[in-house]
């Protein structure tokens, strides 16, 4: 006794009147029928899986409407189908994926769980086409992914590197690069925690203003050693770097502030031996080298370097006259309330011109 | 940095969605998903397909170069792989013989490998090493350019169903028994085989495609053929060896086919079958054979005529029929033996489900014209008949339409449709 109706029941809970015919074209849907005998009324509808919604199983029946007809199926390949109806199929297929990502998702997912396997097909290779030839970044956008890798696990080579020892040079200084905005960031908030701290006393006040000024000699001299440097050994900037992240790491309070300057410093001179290094690295980069890191990825990273050694070329000249003055200035406001901010400021301004 | 963004929307869908994803990407892009994010770091190192072609590492105009990164990527991904790998397929023309090659088939063999396709460069042929005949669970194998000798204790791939040999140096023996021994073959292509006799022997069989230079091809035990494609070639050889036949190659061929759907016969195949075929009495109707298509048919030669309107005969159910006559301008100089048309009933019966002919490379010579005039008298139902002449001699066309012109039609609905540039 063949129903012209079936009753379908979605994870939602609401139940719904389907062509039989159509439904059918769903293999988990006919086997319910068929070896259960479910659907034939309100009271046993067929549940469906947890992962069709009620907009996408009007989805997927629109596919099984136009699918089940006779001639369009898949399955007949001796005699092929004639080329008319190929196109008509190949067109309707081609529409019928024209949605959003997440409804994309939604709907592979679903079409899975009902055994949908032509369905599943399509929409994967529509997901494939969206996935195709992007950045990962670009991807990640997408879909909502998390970026949560670590540098290394992500410079792993695991595509086709080549033992160049300038790719090396390339991957090591595009993880320092990391490392050093991580680095930027976590400091950023090293000093909105700092507003925190108001128990400091005048002693701390007095010493940092004595290592302040001997801090824009600090900055000249590390200016003067930019001069001095084309080259430095890997090893010794690595060692900067674990310096400046070990340092880092301590708790920020009062007795810290001290460190906060000497860390600026160190930053900074690795900043400027980083900046050298791009350099130095262009010098013997002929630009054609095949890395096998993604050249989007690459592109970005290559202008952020370039803006970064830019910014920093640029400020020096500049940034180190106001800090000179300003520096001055500020010892006369020294014991105001806000002796706080002033120091926030300065090291503020200090990284601002970074 | 970040962003407030919605949920994941695809990491978490089941394995066999992510493969069915990742498997719709070229290996570069399905590789690089890697760097995603944690969860899918290792997502495509479990696929099960792995297809390198020519676009899997990038362009350099220096074949070596190119060489040394598609192996160091392919060694490499096999590496990283997990689980099994049922589908492995090389088709990259940069890539060459190479001792790694080998390495690749052992570690495949020990992965149930199901699909293997290699189709390698030009160059030196690769050696098939030994340890492909130890994967049992092969399904389809399709070689390229390569060496292929199966030690003696083989017993054959019992899954196999697909076999595709293109340019493979391997004994004729060797050939033979293979196919024998692989009781669920269903489809079987030989491509570029020299001098060979071959005799088939698969009741599993239900497609074969077949080209080189055959100097014989028996079928011996196909009975489940459905779609036949053969092109002869012609050597020296095997012209004397036709000429010394004293087989009848129709039987030896078509005698054991009976469900056979769709015969093409191309470049010296209607010439095979037309040794020995006076000889025939054809007991064999072929119900189902619906498309019939014959190249380079020589219409000088009355027994090649012959062989089509035999097939024709024992065809009640021919829907579609091509044949593409040979550009040779015809040499003899006797007038055609027109009698032939008349002597004996050759078609008794109309051909009642003809719906489609399409004649090419038509000189406009008598027993073309012949040939098209009897089938139009016999075809009911016929709604397409397309000519298209091989001269582009306006004159010679001109006297080919009048005789179609004057040419009775059976059926009054048949469209003559003369192609010319």
């Amino acid at each position: 006794m063949m129903k012209p109706y079936i009753w379908l029941e979605t994870s939602d809970g609401s139940i719904q009147q389907v062509e039989q015919e159509i439904a059918m074209y769903c293999p988990l849907i006919c086997k319910e029928i068929i070896q259960k005998g479910m659907g034939s009324s309100k009271n046993c509808a067929i549940c469906l899986p947890q992962r069709v919604s009620p907009a996408t199983l009007s989805l997927i029946l629109d596919y099984c409407r136009f699918h089940q007809v006779p001639g369009r199926s898949n399955k007949v390949l001796v005699p092929a189908l004639p080329l008319s109806l190929m196109l008509e199929r190949k067109s309707y297929d081609e529409k019928f994926v024209r949605m959003d990502t997440k409804r994309l998702c939604e709907l592979t997912s679903a079409a899975d769980s009902l055994q949908l396997k032509p369905l599943v097909d399509l929409t994967s290779r529509a997901l494939a086409r969206i996935i195709e030839g992007k950045s990962p970044e670009e991807i990640r956008e997408i879909f909502h992914l998390p970026d949560d890798l670590t540098e290394e696990e992500k410079l792993e080579p695991l595509k086709n590197t080549t033992d160049d020892p300038r790719i090396r040079l390339l991957n090591r200084l595009y993880a320092k690069k990391r490392k050093e905005l991580k680095e930027r960031e976590r400091l950023k908030s090293v000093e909105v925690e700092e507003e925190h701290i108001d128990k400091r006393s005048v002693d701390d006040l007095l010493s940092f203003i004595n290592g302040n000024d001997e801090d824009p000699k600090g900055i000249k001299t590390s200016k003067n050693k930019k001069k001095n440097r084309r080259k430095k050994e890997q090893h010794q900037k690595n060692s900067c770097l674990k310096e400046a992240s070990g340092v880092n790491k301590k708790e920020v309070n009062g007795q810290n502030i001290r460190h906060t300057n000497s860390e600026a410093d160190i930053i900074a001179e690795t900043s400027i031996s980083h900046t050298e290094d791009v350099f130095a690295h262009k010098e013997f980069d002929d630009g054609d080298i095949d890395d096998g890191i993604d050249p989007a990825l690459k592109e970005k990273i290559d202008r952020e370097v370039e803006d970064f050694a830019r910014r920093l070329n640029s400020d020096w000249p500049e940034r180190m006259q106001e800090l000179l003055s300003s520096g001055q200035e500020r010892k006369t406001m020294l014991f105001s309330p806000n002796g706080n901010s002033f120091l926030r400021r300065n090291a503020c301004m200090f990284f601002h011109c970074l | 940095m970040v962003d407030v963004m919605g949920p994941d929307l695809i990491s978490d869908l089941p394995q066999s969605i992510i493969e069915s994803i990742l498997v719709q990407l070229p290996i570069r892009d399905a590789v690089r998903t890697s760097i995603l994010s944690s969860k899918w770091r290792y997502k495509w190192a479990l696929i099960t397909q792995l297809v390198f072609d020519d676009k899997c590492v990038p362009f350099s105009n220096d074949r070596e170069v190119v060489e040394m990164s598609v192996v160091k990527f392919i060694t490499r991904v096999l590496f990283l792989h997990q689980g099994p790998i049922h589908k492995f397929q090389i088709t990259n023309s940069k890539l060459q013989s190479c001792p790694e090659i080998d390495q690749w088939i052992l570690f495949l063999s020990r992965n149930d490998i199901k699909e293997l396709v290699m189709e390698l460069g030009e160059g030196e042929f690769f050696r098939i090493p030994s340890s492909l005949f130890n994967c049992r669970k092969l399904t389809r194998l399709e070689l390229s350019r390569c060496e292929l000798d199966p030690p003696h204790s083989f017993k054959g791939f019992v899954c196999l169903r697909s076999l595709n040999l293109h340019q493979v140096l391997i004994s004729p023996d060797a050939v033979e028994s293979l196919i024998s021994r692989c009781p669920l073959l269903e489809s079987l292509s030989l491509s570029y085989f020299d001098n060979l006799a071959l005799t088939i022997s698969a009741p599993n069989l239900k497609y074969l495609y077949l080209e080189g230079e055959f100097k014989d091809i028996c079928l011996e035990d196909t009975p489940l053929l459905v779609e036949i494609s053969i092109a002869m070639y012609m050597t020296d050889d095997i012209a004397e060896h036709f000429e010394q036949s004293s087989n009848c190659n129709f039987l030896k061929f078509l005698g054991g086919v009976p469900n056979l759907e769709k015969l093409v016969g191309l470049i010296y195949f209607t010439k095979y079958l037309s040794i020995g075929i006076d000889s025939v009495h054809l007991p064999i109707m072929y119900h189902n054979l619906e498309t019939i298509e014959l190249y380079q048919v020589n219409f000088e030669d009355t027994k090649e005529i012959f062989v089509i309107l035999r097939m024709i005969t024992s065809s009640p159910n021919l829907k579609e029929l091509q044949i593409s006559g040979s550009s040779n301008i015809p040499v003899a100089v006797d007038a055609p033996d027109l009698d032939f048309w008349e002597k004996g009933c050759l078609l008794d019966s109309a051909l009642n489900k003809l719906k489609t002919m399409k004649l090419s490379e038509m000189g406009g010579w008598p027993h073309e014209i012949e040939f098209i005039k009897y089938l139009l008298c016999r075809s009911p139902v016929l709604e397409t008949l397309s000519i298209i002449p091989c001269v582009f001699d306006m004159e010679n066309n001109l006297k080919m339409l009048i005789e179609l012109v004057k040419c009775r039609r059976a059926s009054s609905r048949a469209e003559v449709i003369f192609i010319h540039e």
